[in-house]
């Protein structure tokens, strides 16, 4: 397979050692369609054994591998750098988080902000003889949202977050429409009130880096949009 | 259970609904005072054309809701974006009186010009 020959610059940081974050740079021959998972693999295991990063299943899935290239949040495991045409590739952690050691950041307050939505189906009807059914229809409406994998490409990119961090940003609000859109769903009522705050939905400004920087292409701020166009309708 | 984000006011949706209505009636007012300052009557428009309009009471009032229509949004905007980047409380007042106080200082020019001119 045709080598290439590449270089990068990765931000490095260990809190415990350094005051900073710095840029170290890498020059190394990979394949021509490795992706940056890959570079980074033959970084750690051939180059530079200290470099930390998260990876987990390498098939975009477990959501792990986020990072930043080229000012572009996107999946390590499955991004080729070729995507990057022959650019020297400038890999930092995700923006936004604190970072814990060098591409690895801190995600309990992302994750603790999920968890405040309520991720779990609310019942208040007998459960059914059977299964839960769902139309085609009603399937359609969340079809695309719960595709989520829960990355943090999308929270991380956000402006309203970088300037206040309670936001709840736009992986929870996400999360918050595929509850209150399924049909099977009657926790409507307590999860709307908990999204309806100033620090809740209404500090999304409608920006769309939240879809831009999304590997799975879900159109969170339509999403958005249809959550904020129920809570006005509910509240007046 | 502990809340993460901060549980402040519940006024987003009143808030965010009249930022679009006042949006709808500024694009619809501003396309009005288009036609009917510049493209109406062609040529150069003089002092006088614009005297003579302000002399009808609709055409005042139209252009005091334009007013206070834009002042709203404006002002609604940048408080938004101070609730967006200022996070200290003393600080957010301060900016707060700061903002109310110059949004009617501007509304108080602007309906001076008005109802002098028309003589309501
Ligand atoms: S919505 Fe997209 S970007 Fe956001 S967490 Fe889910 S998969 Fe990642």
């Amino acid at each position: 397979m045709a080598k290439q020959k590449i270089k990068l610059k990765i931000l490095r940081y260990t809190p415990e050692k350094q005051k900073k974050p710095y840029w170290s740079t890498y020059q190394l021959e990979v394949d021509q369609d490795s992706t940056v998972l890959d570079v980074l693999n033959e970084i750690h295991w051939n180059i530079d054994g200290s470099l930390s990063y998260r990876r987990s299943c390498r098939s975009a899935i477990c959501g792990s591998c986020a990072l930043k290239v080229n000012g572009q949040n996107i999946l390590a495991c499955e991004t080729p750098i070729h995507k990057f045409k022959g650019k020297k590739l400038k890999i930092e952690p995700l923006p936004g988080f604190p970072i814990i050691k060098d591409l690895v950041v801190d995600m309990d307050n992302f994750f603790e902000k999920l968890r405040q939505i309520k991720p779990f189906l609310i019942l208040k009807k007998p459960l059914p003889d059977k299964e839960f059914t769902q139309s085609p229809e009603q399937f359609s409406e969340i079809r695309e949202s719960i595709l989520c994998i829960l990355c943090g490409a999308c929270t991380s990119s956000c402006p309203s977050l970088w300037s206040n961090k309670d936001y709840l940003g736009p992986a929870s609000l996400l999360k918050a429409y595929r509850f209150i859109f399924d049909s099977r769903d009657d926790g409507a009522m307590e999860r709307i009130d908990m999204i309806n705050d100033r620090n809740g939905i209404w500090r999304c400004h409608t920006i769309f880096n939240c879809m831009e920087a999304c590997p799975k292409n879900i159109n969170i701020t339509e999403y958005i949009s249809k959550l904020k166009v129920k809570i006005v309708e509910n509240s007046i | 259970m502990k809340k993460n984000f901060k549980e402040t006011s519940k006024t987003g949706a009143r808030v965010w609904l009249f930022q679009r209505i006042s949006a709808i009636i500024l694009f619809v007012l501003l396309i009005l005072h288009f036609v009917t300052y510049h493209f109406i009557n062609k040529g150069i428009i003089k002092y006088t054309d614009i005297m003579e309009k302000m002399k009808s009471p609709w055409f005042n009032l139209i252009q005091f809701i334009f007013l206070l229509t834009a002042v709203y949004h404006g002002f609604n905007g940048i408080w938004m974006m101070v609730e967006d980047y200022v996070h200290p409380k003393l600080m957010r007042i301060v900016l707060f009186g700061i903002i109310v106080i110059i949004a009617f200082c501007l509304l108080f020019i602007g309906m001076l010009t008005i109802f002098k001119v028309s003589n309501l």
